[in-house]
Protein backbone atom coordinates (compact mmCIF):
# COMPACT_ATOMS: atom_id res chain seq x y z
CA UNK A 1 0.00 0.00 0.00
CA UNK A 2 1.23 3.38 -1.02
CA UNK A 3 0.51 7.29 0.15
CA UNK A 4 1.89 10.45 -0.16
CA UNK A 5 0.68 12.74 2.81
CA UNK A 6 0.48 16.43 2.22
CA UNK A 7 1.08 18.96 4.70
CA UNK A 8 0.49 22.42 3.53
CA UNK A 9 -0.88 25.62 4.52
CA UNK A 10 -1.96 27.36 1.30
CA UNK A 11 -2.25 27.29 -2.22
CA UNK A 12 -0.08 26.13 -5.11
CA UNK A 13 1.42 28.60 -7.05
CA UNK A 14 4.01 27.35 -9.71
CA UNK A 15 3.78 24.58 -12.28
CA UNK A 16 1.29 21.61 -12.90
CA UNK A 17 -1.78 21.83 -11.45
CA UNK A 18 -1.61 19.74 -7.94
CA UNK A 19 -5.20 18.39 -8.76
CA UNK A 20 -4.40 16.13 -11.68
CA UNK A 21 -0.89 15.86 -10.03
CA UNK A 22 -2.73 13.85 -7.39
CA UNK A 23 -4.59 12.20 -10.03
CA UNK A 24 -1.94 10.91 -12.05
CA UNK A 25 -0.68 9.11 -8.36
CA UNK A 26 -3.66 7.94 -7.80
CA UNK A 27 -3.90 6.02 -11.46
CA UNK A 28 -0.84 4.99 -10.08
CA UNK A 29 -2.17 3.03 -7.13
CA UNK A 30 -1.12 5.75 -4.67
CA UNK A 31 -3.32 7.54 -2.40
CA UNK A 32 -3.16 11.17 -1.71
CA UNK A 33 -4.03 12.79 1.86
CA UNK A 34 -3.60 16.35 2.57
CA UNK A 35 -3.54 17.89 5.76
CA UNK A 36 -3.96 21.45 5.74
CA UNK A 37 -2.57 23.80 8.70
CA UNK A 38 -3.80 26.68 10.03
CA UNK A 39 -2.92 28.65 13.63
CA UNK A 40 -4.73 31.69 13.62
CA UNK A 41 -7.05 32.66 10.95
CA UNK A 42 -8.30 30.18 8.27
CA UNK A 43 -6.55 28.98 4.94
CA UNK A 44 -9.21 30.94 2.66
CA UNK A 45 -11.25 29.47 0.45
CA UNK A 46 -9.48 28.87 -2.65
CA UNK A 47 -6.67 27.05 -0.04
CA UNK A 48 -9.85 25.21 1.47
CA UNK A 49 -11.22 24.31 -1.77
CA UNK A 50 -7.34 23.40 -3.74
CA UNK A 51 -6.70 20.76 -0.45
CA UNK A 52 -10.32 19.22 -0.94
CA UNK A 53 -9.87 19.03 -4.66
CA UNK A 54 -5.94 17.37 -4.43
CA UNK A 55 -7.25 14.87 -1.79
CA UNK A 56 -10.74 14.26 -4.03
CA UNK A 57 -8.69 13.36 -7.21
CA UNK A 58 -6.05 11.52 -4.97
CA UNK A 59 -8.08 9.15 -4.04
CA UNK A 60 -7.83 9.73 -0.40
CA UNK A 61 -8.93 12.38 2.67
CA UNK A 62 -8.44 15.93 3.31
CA UNK A 63 -8.00 17.54 6.72
CA UNK A 64 -7.64 21.28 8.07
CA UNK A 65 -6.10 21.76 11.41
CA UNK A 66 -4.81 23.22 13.82
CA UNK A 67 -0.84 22.51 14.60
CA UNK A 68 -1.58 20.91 17.99
CA UNK A 69 -3.75 18.46 16.26
CA UNK A 70 -1.79 17.55 12.83
CA UNK A 71 0.06 14.63 14.84
CA UNK A 72 -3.04 13.25 15.49
CA UNK A 73 -5.02 13.86 11.86
CA UNK A 74 -1.86 12.97 10.12
CA UNK A 75 -2.38 8.95 12.21
CA UNK A 76 -5.73 9.04 11.87
CA UNK A 77 -5.56 9.83 7.93
CA UNK A 78 -3.17 7.25 7.52
CA UNK A 79 -4.99 4.30 9.37
CA UNK A 80 -8.24 5.42 8.26
CA UNK A 81 -6.45 5.02 4.33
CA UNK A 82 -5.25 1.73 4.99
CA UNK A 83 -8.45 0.30 6.60
CA UNK A 84 -10.07 1.87 3.58
CA UNK A 85 -8.05 0.33 0.69
CA UNK A 86 -8.41 -2.63 2.31
CA UNK A 87 -12.05 -2.62 2.56
CA UNK A 88 -12.48 -1.26 -0.97
CA UNK A 89 -10.74 -4.81 -1.86
CA UNK A 90 -12.72 -6.91 -0.10
CA UNK A 91 -16.12 -5.27 -1.28
CA UNK A 92 -15.10 -5.27 -4.80
CA UNK A 93 -14.57 -8.93 -4.24
CA UNK A 94 -17.92 -9.28 -2.54
CA UNK A 95 -19.19 -7.81 -5.48
CA UNK A 96 -17.58 -10.07 -7.90
CA UNK A 97 -18.17 -13.63 -6.21
CA UNK A 98 -21.70 -13.29 -4.44
CA UNK A 99 -23.02 -9.23 -5.99
CA UNK A 100 -23.12 -7.94 -2.43
CA UNK A 101 -22.56 -4.18 -2.47
CA UNK A 102 -20.70 -4.41 0.81
CA UNK A 103 -19.15 -6.17 3.81
CA UNK A 104 -22.44 -4.13 5.76
CA UNK A 105 -24.96 -6.41 3.47
CA UNK A 106 -23.56 -9.94 4.75
CA UNK A 107 -25.46 -11.19 7.73
CA UNK A 108 -23.43 -10.00 11.17
CA UNK A 109 -22.15 -13.65 11.89
CA UNK A 110 -20.20 -13.70 8.19
CA UNK A 111 -19.69 -10.36 8.26
CA UNK A 112 -17.54 -10.86 11.89
CA UNK A 113 -15.71 -13.62 9.71
CA UNK A 114 -14.62 -11.14 7.06
CA UNK A 115 -13.41 -8.27 9.18
CA UNK A 116 -11.44 -10.34 10.98
CA UNK A 117 -9.13 -10.92 7.99
CA UNK A 118 -9.41 -7.57 7.08
CA UNK A 119 -8.38 -6.49 10.54
CA UNK A 120 -5.38 -9.17 10.15
CA UNK A 121 -4.69 -7.59 6.78
CA UNK A 122 -4.76 -3.55 8.31
CA UNK A 123 -2.06 -4.43 10.48
CA UNK A 124 0.11 -6.96 8.82
CA UNK A 125 -0.06 -5.40 4.70
CA UNK A 126 3.24 -3.26 3.20
CA UNK A 127 2.78 0.12 4.12
CA UNK A 128 4.95 3.05 2.41
CA UNK A 129 3.60 6.29 3.46
CA UNK A 130 5.77 9.27 1.59
CA UNK A 131 5.22 12.87 3.62
CA UNK A 132 5.53 15.82 1.44
CA UNK A 133 5.71 19.19 3.44
CA UNK A 134 5.50 22.61 2.35
CA UNK A 135 8.28 24.78 3.21
CA UNK A 136 7.30 27.80 2.03
CA UNK A 137 7.86 30.76 4.11
CA UNK A 138 4.31 31.17 5.53
CA UNK A 139 5.00 27.63 7.18
CA UNK A 140 8.19 28.57 9.15
CA UNK A 141 6.58 28.41 12.70
CA UNK A 142 4.33 25.07 12.37
CA UNK A 143 7.53 23.34 10.97
CA UNK A 144 8.04 22.05 15.22
CA UNK A 145 4.84 20.95 15.05
CA UNK A 146 5.02 19.04 11.57
CA UNK A 147 8.63 17.19 12.63
CA UNK A 148 6.89 15.89 15.63
CA UNK A 149 3.82 14.90 13.77
CA UNK A 150 6.05 12.79 11.43
CA UNK A 151 8.03 11.25 14.36
CA UNK A 152 4.75 10.37 15.99
CA UNK A 153 4.00 8.64 12.57
CA UNK A 154 6.83 6.73 12.13
CA UNK A 155 6.56 5.94 15.90
CA UNK A 156 3.20 3.96 14.92
CA UNK A 157 4.16 2.12 11.87
CA UNK A 158 6.86 0.90 13.51
CA UNK A 159 5.17 -0.61 15.79
CA UNK A 160 2.66 -2.33 13.01
CA UNK A 161 3.94 -5.76 11.79
CA UNK A 162 3.61 -5.69 8.51
CA UNK A 163 6.89 -3.72 6.57
CA UNK A 164 6.26 0.01 7.20
CA UNK A 165 8.31 2.79 5.78
CA UNK A 166 8.14 6.60 5.76
CA UNK A 167 10.13 9.25 3.91
CA UNK A 168 10.56 12.42 3.80
CA UNK A 169 10.49 15.12 1.06
CA UNK A 170 10.32 19.20 1.72
CA UNK A 171 9.29 21.99 -1.25
CA UNK A 172 10.07 23.88 -2.89
CA UNK A 173 13.68 22.24 -3.03
CA UNK A 174 17.19 23.36 -2.75
CA UNK A 175 18.51 24.46 -5.67
CA UNK A 176 15.67 26.04 -7.83
CA UNK A 177 15.48 22.71 -10.70
CA UNK A 178 14.11 20.60 -8.47
CA UNK A 179 10.15 20.74 -7.19
CA UNK A 180 11.04 19.28 -3.62
CA UNK A 181 13.94 17.42 -2.31
CA UNK A 182 14.72 14.37 0.00
CA UNK A 183 15.13 15.11 3.57
CA UNK A 184 14.82 11.19 4.60
CA UNK A 185 14.84 8.04 1.99
CA UNK A 186 12.39 5.42 3.38
CA UNK A 187 13.10 4.26 6.69
CA UNK A 188 11.10 1.46 8.81
CA UNK A 189 12.77 2.98 12.02
CA UNK A 190 11.34 6.02 14.53
CA UNK A 191 14.73 6.62 16.04
CA UNK A 192 17.03 7.09 13.23
CA UNK A 193 15.15 10.08 11.67
CA UNK A 194 17.09 12.90 11.30
CA UNK A 195 17.15 16.26 12.55
CA UNK A 196 14.76 17.11 9.46
CA UNK A 197 14.43 20.98 8.64
CA UNK A 198 17.12 22.71 10.71
CA UNK A 199 18.76 24.16 7.71
CA UNK A 200 15.62 24.81 5.13
CA UNK A 201 15.72 28.18 3.83
CA UNK A 202 12.57 29.61 3.64
CA UNK A 203 11.23 30.00 -0.05
CA UNK A 204 8.44 31.91 -1.09
CA UNK A 205 7.09 29.54 -4.21
CA UNK A 206 4.75 26.86 -3.48
CA UNK A 207 5.18 24.16 -6.31
CA UNK A 208 2.80 21.50 -5.04
CA UNK A 209 1.89 19.86 -8.44
CA UNK A 210 5.49 19.28 -9.64
CA UNK A 211 6.29 18.39 -6.30
CA UNK A 212 3.72 15.60 -5.47
CA UNK A 213 4.83 14.14 -9.05
CA UNK A 214 8.25 14.06 -8.14
CA UNK A 215 7.31 12.15 -4.99
CA UNK A 216 5.26 10.02 -7.43
CA UNK A 217 8.54 9.41 -9.53
CA UNK A 218 10.56 8.32 -6.53
CA UNK A 219 7.61 5.75 -5.55
CA UNK A 220 8.43 4.35 -9.19
CA UNK A 221 12.12 4.07 -9.03
CA UNK A 222 12.06 2.25 -4.93
CA UNK A 223 8.83 0.39 -4.63
CA UNK A 224 8.35 -1.24 -7.59
CA UNK A 225 11.31 -3.39 -6.73
CA UNK A 226 10.94 -3.60 -2.97
CA UNK A 227 7.74 -4.59 -3.43
CA UNK A 228 8.05 -7.93 -5.01
CA UNK A 229 11.21 -8.43 -2.87
CA UNK A 230 9.52 -7.98 0.47
CA UNK A 231 6.76 -10.81 -1.22
CA UNK A 232 9.86 -13.54 -1.05
CA UNK A 233 11.19 -12.62 2.03
CA UNK A 234 8.27 -11.24 4.74
CA UNK A 235 10.47 -12.13 7.30
CA UNK A 236 13.08 -9.40 6.48
CA UNK A 237 11.14 -6.35 8.87
CA UNK A 238 11.43 -3.90 11.20
CA UNK A 239 14.51 -3.26 13.18
CA UNK A 240 16.87 -5.18 10.94
CA UNK A 241 18.22 -1.92 9.44
CA UNK A 242 17.35 1.79 9.49
CA UNK A 243 17.34 1.61 6.20
CA UNK A 244 15.30 -0.24 3.73
CA UNK A 245 15.95 0.54 0.64
CA UNK A 246 19.87 -0.21 -0.28
CA UNK A 247 19.75 -3.52 0.56
CA UNK A 248 17.05 -4.69 -1.79
CA UNK A 249 17.62 -2.61 -4.58
CA UNK A 250 18.40 -5.32 -7.35
CA UNK B 1 -13.03 16.76 15.14
CA UNK B 2 -16.29 16.68 13.76
CA UNK B 3 -18.05 14.65 12.34
CA UNK B 4 -21.43 13.76 10.86
CA UNK B 5 -22.47 11.29 13.71
CA UNK B 6 -22.86 14.39 16.26
CA UNK B 7 -25.19 16.33 14.24
CA UNK B 8 -27.32 13.11 13.61
CA UNK B 9 -28.22 12.44 16.88
CA UNK B 10 -31.35 9.85 17.82
CA UNK B 11 -33.98 11.56 19.65
CA UNK B 12 -34.66 9.96 22.90
CA UNK B 13 -37.85 7.06 22.08
CA UNK B 14 -36.39 5.89 19.24
CA UNK B 15 -37.37 2.37 18.50
CA UNK B 16 -34.39 0.45 16.79
CA UNK B 17 -35.24 -2.71 14.89
CA UNK B 18 -32.31 -5.19 13.98
CA UNK B 19 -32.85 -6.33 10.52
CA UNK B 20 -31.31 -9.35 10.97
CA UNK B 21 -32.02 -10.69 14.37
CA UNK B 22 -34.99 -8.79 15.18
CA UNK B 23 -34.21 -7.67 19.01
CA UNK B 24 -36.19 -4.32 19.72
CA UNK B 25 -34.45 -1.51 21.39
CA UNK B 26 -35.72 1.87 22.75
CA UNK B 27 -33.54 4.66 23.28
CA UNK B 28 -33.29 6.26 26.10
CA UNK B 29 -30.43 8.94 26.32
CA UNK B 30 -27.05 9.74 24.32
CA UNK B 31 -24.45 8.16 26.71
CA UNK B 32 -21.45 9.11 24.14
CA UNK B 33 -19.81 10.27 21.09
CA UNK B 34 -16.72 8.48 20.41
CA UNK B 35 -14.67 8.71 16.99
CA UNK B 36 -16.66 6.12 15.11
CA UNK B 37 -20.39 6.20 16.24
CA UNK B 38 -22.26 7.01 19.05
CA UNK B 39 -23.19 5.07 22.36
CA UNK B 40 -26.84 5.36 23.74
CA UNK B 41 -28.66 3.79 26.98
CA UNK B 42 -31.16 1.62 25.51
CA UNK B 43 -33.75 -0.29 27.20
CA UNK B 44 -35.19 -3.69 25.98
CA UNK B 45 -38.73 -3.91 27.93
CA UNK B 46 -37.43 -3.84 31.68
CA UNK B 47 -33.81 -4.16 31.30
CA UNK B 48 -31.06 -1.50 30.15
CA UNK B 49 -27.78 -1.98 27.84
CA UNK B 50 -25.75 -0.14 25.72
CA UNK B 51 -26.01 0.35 22.12
CA UNK B 52 -23.37 1.83 19.88
CA UNK B 53 -24.67 2.82 16.23
CA UNK B 54 -21.86 3.49 13.80
CA UNK B 55 -21.66 4.51 10.33
CA UNK B 56 -19.12 2.21 8.93
CA UNK B 57 -19.86 -1.77 9.41
CA UNK B 58 -16.49 -3.40 9.09
CA UNK B 59 -15.41 -1.02 11.38
CA UNK B 60 -18.34 -1.67 14.31
CA UNK B 61 -18.15 -5.17 13.29
CA UNK B 62 -14.08 -5.07 14.24
CA UNK B 63 -15.10 -3.52 18.11
CA UNK B 64 -17.37 -6.20 18.28
CA UNK B 65 -15.18 -8.80 17.73
CA UNK B 66 -13.05 -7.98 20.32
CA UNK B 67 -15.78 -7.96 22.84
CA UNK B 68 -16.86 -11.41 21.61
CA UNK B 69 -13.36 -12.76 21.89
CA UNK B 70 -13.07 -11.27 25.12
CA UNK B 71 -16.50 -12.82 26.25
CA UNK B 72 -14.98 -16.62 24.75
CA UNK B 73 -11.60 -15.98 26.75
CA UNK B 74 -12.93 -15.09 30.11
CA UNK B 75 -16.48 -16.80 29.86
CA UNK B 76 -14.72 -18.94 32.79
CA UNK B 77 -14.81 -16.53 35.33
CA UNK B 78 -18.53 -16.27 35.24
CA UNK B 79 -18.38 -13.00 33.87
CA UNK B 80 -21.64 -11.68 32.35
CA UNK B 81 -20.80 -11.24 28.44
CA UNK B 82 -20.16 -7.91 27.16
CA UNK B 83 -21.58 -8.17 24.16
CA UNK B 84 -25.14 -8.93 23.48
CA UNK B 85 -26.01 -8.41 19.55
CA UNK B 86 -24.51 -7.29 16.40
CA UNK B 87 -27.02 -5.89 13.77
CA UNK B 88 -28.26 -2.90 11.58
CA UNK B 89 -31.46 -1.00 11.31
CA UNK B 90 -32.98 0.89 8.84
CA UNK B 91 -32.94 4.33 9.17
CA UNK B 92 -34.24 7.14 6.23
CA UNK B 93 -33.99 4.02 3.72
CA UNK B 94 -30.19 3.27 4.85
CA UNK B 95 -28.73 0.04 6.79
CA UNK B 96 -27.21 1.58 9.87
CA UNK B 97 -24.90 -0.88 11.48
CA UNK B 98 -24.92 -0.85 15.88
CA UNK B 99 -24.45 -3.27 18.54
CA UNK B 100 -25.45 -4.08 21.78
CA UNK B 101 -23.65 -4.30 24.94
CA UNK B 102 -24.19 -4.19 29.26
CA UNK B 103 -24.61 -1.14 30.23
CA UNK B 104 -21.91 -0.15 32.76
CA UNK B 105 -23.41 2.71 35.67
CA UNK B 106 -20.73 4.45 37.00
CA UNK B 107 -19.01 7.80 36.94
CA UNK B 108 -15.48 8.68 35.18
CA UNK B 109 -12.64 8.22 37.73
CA UNK B 110 -11.96 11.63 38.54
CA UNK B 111 -15.76 12.90 39.61
CA UNK B 112 -15.43 10.03 41.67
CA UNK B 113 -12.65 11.08 43.51
CA UNK B 114 -13.59 14.38 43.54
CA UNK B 115 -17.10 13.17 45.57
CA UNK B 116 -16.19 10.76 47.47
CA UNK B 117 -12.09 11.64 48.42
CA UNK B 118 -8.75 10.89 47.11
CA UNK B 119 -8.74 7.74 49.73
CA UNK B 120 -10.03 5.77 47.63
CA UNK B 121 -7.40 5.37 45.22
CA UNK B 122 -6.22 2.51 46.84
CA UNK B 123 -9.23 0.72 46.38
CA UNK B 124 -9.99 2.02 42.78
CA UNK B 125 -6.32 0.91 41.87
CA UNK B 126 -6.46 -2.24 42.92
CA UNK B 127 -9.40 -3.26 41.22
CA UNK B 128 -8.10 -1.90 38.29
CA UNK B 129 -5.27 -3.73 38.09
CA UNK B 130 -6.85 -6.66 38.56
CA UNK B 131 -9.34 -6.00 35.85
CA UNK B 132 -6.39 -5.57 33.38
CA UNK B 133 -4.22 -8.55 34.35
CA UNK B 134 -7.00 -10.42 33.70
CA UNK B 135 -6.80 -8.93 30.08
CA UNK B 136 -3.37 -9.36 29.82
CA UNK B 137 -3.56 -12.94 30.78
CA UNK B 138 -6.25 -13.44 28.40
CA UNK B 139 -3.60 -12.15 25.38
CA UNK B 140 -5.15 -8.41 25.32
CA UNK B 141 -4.13 -5.16 25.76
CA UNK B 142 -6.86 -1.88 26.88
CA UNK B 143 -4.48 0.74 25.18
CA UNK B 144 -6.85 3.30 26.06
CA UNK B 145 -7.09 3.59 29.71
CA UNK B 146 -7.87 6.97 30.33
CA UNK B 147 -10.12 8.98 32.53
CA UNK B 148 -13.27 8.68 30.65
CA UNK B 149 -13.15 5.20 29.89
CA UNK B 150 -12.96 4.32 33.31
CA UNK B 151 -16.20 4.16 35.36
CA UNK B 152 -16.24 4.03 39.01
CA UNK B 153 -19.42 2.82 40.88
CA UNK B 154 -19.92 1.61 44.33
CA UNK B 155 -17.28 1.50 46.87
CA UNK B 156 -14.93 1.46 44.38
CA UNK B 157 -16.08 -0.94 42.00
CA UNK B 158 -14.67 -0.01 38.34
CA UNK B 159 -15.24 -0.81 35.11
CA UNK B 160 -13.59 -0.42 31.83
CA UNK B 161 -15.80 1.12 28.78
CA UNK B 162 -14.85 1.66 24.92
CA UNK B 163 -13.41 -1.63 24.22
CA UNK B 164 -12.81 0.02 20.34
CA UNK B 165 -9.17 0.11 21.51
CA UNK B 166 -8.30 -3.31 22.96
CA UNK B 167 -5.05 -4.88 20.89
CA UNK B 168 -4.18 -8.07 20.96
CA UNK B 169 0.03 -8.64 22.52
CA UNK B 170 2.48 -7.76 19.93
CA UNK B 171 0.20 -5.56 17.76
CA UNK B 172 0.52 -2.09 16.88
CA UNK B 173 -1.33 0.03 19.27
CA UNK B 174 -4.78 1.35 17.01
CA UNK B 175 -6.13 3.66 19.87
CA UNK B 176 -4.98 6.19 22.34
CA UNK B 177 -4.51 9.15 24.03
CA UNK B 178 -1.79 11.21 23.82
CA UNK B 179 -1.75 12.66 27.63
CA UNK B 180 -1.45 8.74 28.70
CA UNK B 181 0.87 7.15 25.39
CA UNK B 182 3.99 6.16 26.04
CA UNK B 183 5.25 6.97 23.04
CA UNK B 184 4.48 9.88 23.72
CA UNK B 185 6.22 10.93 26.51
CA UNK B 186 9.27 9.25 24.75
CA UNK B 187 9.15 5.95 27.45
CA UNK B 188 9.00 3.64 24.53
CA UNK B 189 7.32 1.89 21.58
CA UNK B 190 3.51 1.71 20.56
CA UNK B 191 3.73 -1.95 20.44
CA UNK B 192 0.78 -3.20 23.09
CA UNK B 193 2.22 -5.13 25.55
CA UNK B 194 1.34 -5.20 29.30
CA UNK B 195 3.44 -2.56 30.16
CA UNK B 196 1.67 -0.01 27.87
CA UNK B 197 -1.05 -0.52 30.24
CA UNK B 198 0.91 0.30 33.39
CA UNK B 199 2.43 3.19 31.99
CA UNK B 200 -1.10 4.73 31.36
CA UNK B 201 -2.70 3.46 34.43
CA UNK B 202 0.11 5.47 36.07
CA UNK B 203 -0.74 8.64 33.99
CA UNK B 204 -4.68 7.68 34.72
CA UNK B 205 -3.49 9.08 38.77
CA UNK B 206 -1.08 11.64 37.71
CA UNK B 207 -4.17 13.26 35.27
CA UNK B 208 -6.72 12.30 37.98
CA UNK B 209 -4.89 14.28 40.93
CA UNK B 210 -2.68 16.46 39.31
CA UNK B 211 -4.16 17.40 35.89
CA UNK B 212 -3.05 21.15 36.02
CA UNK B 213 0.65 20.91 36.86
CA UNK B 214 0.31 17.82 34.22
CA UNK B 215 -1.01 20.17 31.29
CA UNK B 216 1.28 22.95 32.34
CA UNK B 217 4.33 20.72 32.00
CA UNK B 218 2.84 19.55 28.30
CA UNK B 219 2.47 22.79 27.24
CA UNK B 220 6.17 24.15 28.37
CA UNK B 221 7.92 21.21 27.65
CA UNK B 222 9.09 21.05 23.55
CA UNK B 223 8.37 17.17 22.12
CA UNK B 224 12.30 15.67 22.00
CA UNK B 225 12.35 16.56 25.88
CA UNK B 226 9.08 14.94 27.09
CA UNK B 227 10.07 12.10 29.39
CA UNK B 228 9.94 10.08 32.35
CA UNK B 229 11.92 12.12 34.71
CA UNK B 230 9.27 15.29 34.15
CA UNK B 231 6.42 12.81 35.19
CA UNK B 232 8.43 11.47 38.39
CA UNK B 233 9.22 15.20 39.22
CA UNK B 234 5.39 15.67 38.98
CA UNK B 235 5.20 12.39 41.25
CA UNK B 236 7.61 13.85 43.96
CA UNK B 237 6.02 17.06 44.59
CA UNK B 238 2.22 15.59 44.86
CA UNK B 239 1.12 14.52 48.32
CA UNK B 240 -1.06 12.10 47.22
CA UNK B 241 1.13 9.89 44.71
CA UNK B 242 4.38 10.19 46.53
CA UNK B 243 4.09 6.92 48.75
CA UNK B 244 3.69 5.68 45.20
CA UNK B 245 6.81 7.28 43.95
CA UNK B 246 8.14 3.71 43.74
CA UNK B 247 5.44 2.00 42.35
CA UNK B 248 4.81 4.61 39.30
CA UNK B 249 8.83 4.76 38.24
CA UNK B 250 8.27 0.86 38.00
CA UNK B 251 5.44 1.63 36.13
CA UNK B 252 6.85 4.34 34.08
CA UNK B 253 9.72 2.55 33.19
CA UNK B 254 7.73 -1.35 32.48
CA UNK B 255 9.87 -3.17 34.83
CA UNK B 256 7.28 -4.85 36.53
CA UNK B 257 7.70 -9.22 36.00
CA UNK B 258 4.20 -9.12 35.01
CA UNK B 259 0.52 -7.50 36.05
CA UNK B 260 0.29 -9.81 38.77
CA UNK B 261 3.29 -8.60 40.21
CA UNK B 262 2.30 -5.27 39.65
CA UNK B 263 -0.86 -5.70 41.67
CA UNK B 264 0.62 -6.99 44.55
CA UNK B 265 3.11 -4.17 44.74
CA UNK B 266 0.38 -1.48 44.51
CA UNK B 267 -1.41 -3.33 47.10
CA UNK B 268 1.59 -3.38 49.23
CA UNK B 269 2.80 0.21 48.20
CA UNK B 270 -0.95 0.90 50.04
CA UNK B 271 -0.71 -1.37 52.93
CA UNK B 272 2.38 0.70 53.60
CA UNK B 273 0.98 4.11 53.37
CA UNK B 274 -1.61 2.88 55.41
CA UNK B 275 0.43 2.21 58.34
CA UNK B 276 2.61 5.16 57.98
CA UNK B 277 -0.59 7.42 58.18
CA UNK B 278 -1.32 5.78 61.14
CA UNK B 279 2.28 6.40 63.10
CA UNK B 280 1.74 9.52 61.69
CA UNK B 281 0.13 11.81 64.61
CA UNK B 282 2.18 10.11 67.18
CA UNK B 283 4.82 12.55 65.52
CA UNK B 284 3.83 16.02 66.74
CA UNK B 285 4.93 18.87 63.98
CA UNK B 286 7.77 20.93 64.93
CA UNK B 287 6.24 24.09 64.25
CA UNK B 288 3.64 22.76 67.00
CA UNK B 289 5.61 21.81 69.64
CA UNK B 290 7.49 25.34 69.26
CA UNK B 291 4.52 27.08 69.20
CA UNK B 292 3.42 25.48 72.28
CA UNK B 293 7.01 26.47 74.06
CA UNK B 294 6.53 29.96 73.01
CA UNK B 295 2.48 30.03 74.55
CA UNK B 296 4.18 28.51 77.67
CA UNK B 297 6.93 31.49 78.05
CA UNK B 298 4.72 33.82 77.24
CA UNK B 299 2.38 32.87 79.74
CA UNK B 300 4.67 32.31 82.30
CA UNK B 301 6.64 35.98 81.48
CA UNK B 302 2.69 37.20 81.69
CA UNK B 303 2.58 35.31 85.01
CA UNK B 304 5.83 36.96 86.75
CA UNK B 305 4.91 40.11 85.42
CA UNK B 306 2.25 40.25 87.17
CA UNK B 307 3.16 38.45 90.41
CA UNK B 308 5.81 40.80 90.91
CA UNK B 309 4.11 44.19 89.87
Amino acid sequence: MKQILLITDGCSNVGESPVSAAAQAFAEGITVNVAGVVDEGTIGEHGAREIGEIAKAGGGMSRIVQTRQLSQTVQMMTRQTVAGTIRQAVNQELKQLFGLESVGALPPAKRAEVVKVMDELEETSELRVALLIDTSASMKPKLHAVEEAVRDLALSLEARIGSSAVAVFHYPGEFGHLPCALDCDWTSDAGHLPLLFSRIKMKGTTPTGPALLQVVDYFRETCGKIRSELAEAPAYGRGDAGEVRSDYVV
Amino acid sequence: MTTSSERNRLPPGTVVTGKWNGKKYKLERLLGVGANGQVYLASQGRSFCALKIGTEAAELQGEANVLASLDGTERGRGRPPFLLDVDDFSLNGRDIPFYSMRYVPGTPLKNYLKRHGEHWIGVIGYRLLERLAELHEAGWVFCDIKNDNVLVHDYGRVELVDFGGVTAIGRSVRQFTELYDRGFWSAGSRTADAAYDWFAFGMLWLHATDGKRLLQLLNTRLPQDRGVEDLMKLVRSNSRLRPMEKWLERAFHGSFGDSREALGEWRLAHRKQGTDAAKGPAHVPAWMAGLLILSVALCATLATVWLFR
